[in-house]
């Protein structure tokens, strides 16, 4: 699961995908949502458990350690959630985005943002190393307000009769990259809710029977 | 005739007007219960007995989805809300007890593209008279929709799995009008236009509109069954 979440991400950042995104806002927006969502989800889910320990090296890990008030900062669902809305709204500001287009360490930037902040939340939703720093409503409550923050971002999208960025002119690729994002946030997010939700739904059927 | 000018479906009042009498009848409550009565039955009534029935039913598709988002989505789910549990348990007493989560949704999502397809939309705004058909089935398939929710029957897991299916199911026919680029009802192709759109980019609005509604409506009640579920958990 882990390669697959890491081949996700490979084959967004390289090959054709890379550069379709050059031209089409649609491929953009796919090549986004997989780096800083969808394969963000994989990997986080790959590496729950014991397996966590492992993930990084002893020396790393110590470093980790030191930071870990930071780190204890930057995952309370409040922050977390805030950082990864306001990247989402940054980030889609015409003006960054042509800029990000226009420049490469800012491309890489803002690629880097998109992973930070995926994982921020993915952690807090999937919870990997089992802090519990959100309840099962909590995740779902999380997973509820990124769907709604996308959808105010896919609405913009998709609603829109002028073309937002000037590097891509068709008013149709913009829709469409509302419609990817819509639909990436229903697949990932939704996938979540379910698999939370399902334990629930057959309590509630056991003690109604 | 004027977009200015009321248009009429006089069976829609007299059903607000017995619905009325009923709730009247049956010890109404006060407050917020008697007001989201009260406002889901005037927007099954004022919208399609005023000049906007006039506009939808002889010029622009964007405000007849705009009336059937309207008298489909938010009037039933306000009719349900302003009912007591008394009044709730009455009706399951009569015959609501057999309506099932998943037969609702079905004949909701049914009710909602049956109605929205070229032929009988077409149909429907050509005689005029069966426009009283497409929106009773649409009150019809929201009051069934809503029912197992307002009923109390779903906890808030099923609930949210309840209007996350129903909210991605019914969200392709919003979406395409939005993406259309050419019109989908003759009716309106031949209508007379009205505020400068073409027909495409009334039929695009249309689809704005209903998808905007939709989503707002179906958040909302998401929002209601996760702080549900934020409470059990507490508990």
């Amino acid at each position: 699961v882990f390669a697959l979440g890491l081949a996700a991400t490979v084959a967004a950042l390289v090959g054709p995908m890379d550069r379709w995104a050059d031209t089409h806002l649609a491929v953009h927006m796919l090549q986004h949502v997989i780096i800083g969502d969808a394969a963000i989800a994989v990997l986080v889910f790959a590496l729950r458990g014991p397996l966590l320990v492992f993930l990084l090296p002893a020396p790393v890990l110590v470093r980790v350690a030191r930071a870990r008030s930071f780190f204890s900062l930057l995952l309370r669902p409040r922050v977390a959630f805030a950082l990864w809305a306001a990247n989402l709204g940054i980030w889609h500001v015409p003006y960054l985005y042509d800029l990000a287009l226009r420049h490469d360490t800012v491309h890489y930037l803002e690629h880097a943002c998109w992973v930070a902040a995926g994982l921020l939340v993915w952690t807090l939703l999937i919870d990997p190393g089992g802090h519990r720093r959100l309840t099962v409503g909590g995740r779902i409550a999380l997973a509820a307000a990124m769907f709604a923050c996308g959808q105010v971002l896919t609405d913009v999208l998709v609603f829109g009769f002028h073309p937002l960025y000037p590097a891509y002119p068709r008013l149709t690729d913009q829709k469409l990259a509302g419609v990817v994002m819509m639909a990436e946030q229903l697949l990932t997010l939704g996938t979540l809710a379910f698999v939370l939700l399902r334990p629930r739904m057959r309590a509630s059927r056991l003690v109604a029977a | 005739m004027s977009p200015t000018d009321f248009s009429w479906e006089p069976a829609f009042i007299v059903l607000a007007v017995v619905a009325a009498v009923a709730y009247a009848w049956s010890t109404p409550p006060r407050g917020w219960r008697l007001a989201s009565f009260a406002a889901g039955l005037f927007l099954v009534a004022a919208p399609l007995n005023s000049p906007m029935e006039t506009i939808a039913a002889h010029r622009l598709l964007l405000i007849h989805l705009v009336q059937n988002a309207l008298i489909a989505d938010i009037a039933p789910l306000l009719i349900l809300i302003g009912l007591t549990p008394a009044m709730k348990a009455w009706l399951e007493r009569h015959g609501a007890r057999r309506i099932r989560a998943r037969w609702a949704i079905l004949a909701w999502l049914v009710a909602w593209y049956g109605t929205h397809l070229a032929g009988f939309y077409n149909w429907a705004l050509d005689t005029g008279w069966a426009l009283n058909i497409e929106h009773a089935i649409l009150i019809a398939g929201g009051l069934l929709f809503w029912w197992p929710l307002a009923a109390g029957r779903l906890e808030a897991p099923a609930a949210l799995a309840y209007l996350g299916a129903a909210f991605v199911a019914s969200s392709f026919l919003g979406l395409a009008f939005i993406f259309s680029s050419h019109p989908f009802y003759s009716f309106y192709e031949r209508a007379p236009r009205l505020w400068g759109f073409s027909a495409t980019r009334d039929q695009n609005l249309g689809g704005i509109a209903m998808n905007g509604e939709q989503t707002f409506v179906f958040l909302a009640a998401i929002g209601y069954y996760v702080s549900r579920l934020l409470t059990e958990d507490e508990r």
